[in-house]
């Protein structure tokens, strides 16, 4: 298949529920082979998209593509999804469900199975209804990493887990990605999605608000920071500058959102003489807040 | 084998602080010529970032002259040429550190006088064998 068919594409999905659109406009491509990372708050509509990526919920508008075609039964043997709150059945044990998975999936592979058994610390005869809810997910994630899937959708897959355990989830996610299979992922914790993810897209209230190369992201994004002995001025000439973003001021300090190297609107607000202008780099987490804060209390232009 | 570290909440990209660290690594002797690198894979799953992130650290230095690939049989640390190549490639970090350390007194209304004798002191405390810059610290 041509590489350059994206593994999911995403046109313009609307979900509602009754009056309220949980989804709105989505268009989204996830390369194949890549990494990818859904940021967003409680309630952006995060879970909802993988919803209906999987068929779980029927999109009011739009579709949605896997590697260009409509989504098939025959897919889900290549696709392994690990929802945010796992229902096992608990009157199973955990070696009860493995043999489960092995007679569903013509992938499964023991060994691996048995090796993130091992990695969880999961105990095979336990009944499922006794783990915790972190043994839980490890276990769903054991399901999804067994069958060596060439599209893994995992909603939260670190919730509830410990710090080793997450740095374990995202060895597998690396891993499985470095041998061929897409991977998209939702996660609080920015600092995972700085690591494994390649993009990212940024989804508020059901909007989706920025998406990109996390590498570009973070290149592409400066704040230039000055302080004036009084009041900060406006500085009306930088708002016409096709590079710069948001501007804030908030009595003497002053800071300017800039596209690109910063150095150039430093050097234009060096001009009125401010006590100290310094160029600060962005890291995913201020780029995530700065795009979802729909407002803030400093007075801003543009 | 040299050990890389890389700071993901920093503003820097991935791949730049690699590149960084690589170059720095064969201009200080870590990596030799002719020694194998790590796999994409590897080096991906050693540092828990993005394999894609790797191979691209690879492919810019492979442009850079600094380590050759030879398909099926990996990346290497190139035998000639490469360790000035990532010599000169440190010498430009270290210059854009400076540059960065200038700008910051600058920025906080630092005189050009005085920025000449904090480098002084920088160089007096990290150079100590400087004779020129024991005058200097007598001087004041």
């Amino acid at each position: 298949m041509d590489q350059s068919t994206p593994a999911i594409s995403i046109d313009r999905l609307t979900k509602r529920y009754g009056q309220t659109a949980a989804v709105s406009g989505l268009t989204l491509a996830i390369p194949q082979g890549s990494i990818f990372g859904l940021l967003g708050t409680n309630g952006a509509g995060k879970t909802t998209t993988f919803k209906c990526m999987l068929g779980l919920a029927r999109p009011t508008e739009g579709r949605i593509l896997f590697e260009g075609k409509p989504l098939e039964p025959v897919l889900f043997e290549r696709l392994a999804y690990v929802p945010e709150r796992c229902a096992l059945y608990e009157w199973m044990t955990g070696a009860q469900l493995l043999e489960m998975q092995r007679r569903s999936f013509a992938r499964y592979d023991e060994k691996r199975a048995n090796e993130l058994m091992d990695l969880f610390a999961l105990d095979r005869k336990k009944k499922l209804g006794k783990y915790s809810k972190g043994q839980q997910t490890a276990m769903a994630l054991v399901l999804a990493f067994s069958i060596h899937p060439d599209l893994l959708v995992l909603d939260e897959p670190a919730a509830g887990l410990d710090p080793v355990h997450q740095r374990h989830v995202l060895d597998l996610i690396i891993g499985e990605s470095a041998g061929g299979a897409t991977v998209v992922f939702s996660s609080h914790q920015i600092g995972q999605v700085e690591r494994a993810a390649e993009r990212v897209a940024i989804m508020h209230r059901g909007t989706l608000r920025l998406a990109g190369e996390v590498e570009q992201l973070k290149a592409d994004v400066k704040v230039v920071e000055a302080t004036f002995d009084d009041e900060a001025p406006s500085l009306n000439g930088l708002a016409g500058d096709p590079s710069v973003g948001q501007i804030q001021r908030s009595g003497r300090l002053l800071r300017v959102y800039v596209r690109g190297n910063g150095d150039e609107i430093a050097r234009k607000i060096t001009e009125h003489r401010p006590r100290s202008v310094r160029v600060l780099d962005q890291n995913l987490e201020d780029i995530f807040l700065t795009t979802v804060a729909t407002s803030t209390p400093d007075v801003m232009e543009r | 084998m040299a050990s890389f570290n890389i700071d993901p909440h920093s503003g820097v990209p991935i791949y730049l602080q690699l590149i960084e660290q690589v170059k720095r690594s064969v201009a200080l002797g870590v990596l030799v010529p002719g020694e194998q690198l790590p796999t994409v894979k590897q080096l991906a799953l050693d540092l828990t970032i993005n394999a894609n992130t790797v191979g691209r650290v690879y492919r810019e230095l492979e442009r850079d002259g600094v380590i050759e690939t030879s398909p099926g049989r990996g990346s290497f640390v190139r035998d000639n040429g490469g360790v000035g190549r990532a010599t000169r490639a440190v010498e430009d970090v270290a210059s854009a550190a400076i540059d960065g350390a200038v700008r910051e007194a600058k920025s906080i209304g630092i005189d050009a006088d005085n920025a000449v004798k904090l480098f002084r002191k920088a160089l007096a405390r990290w150079y100590p064998g400087l004779n020129d810059t024991n005058e200097l610290e007598d001087q004041r």
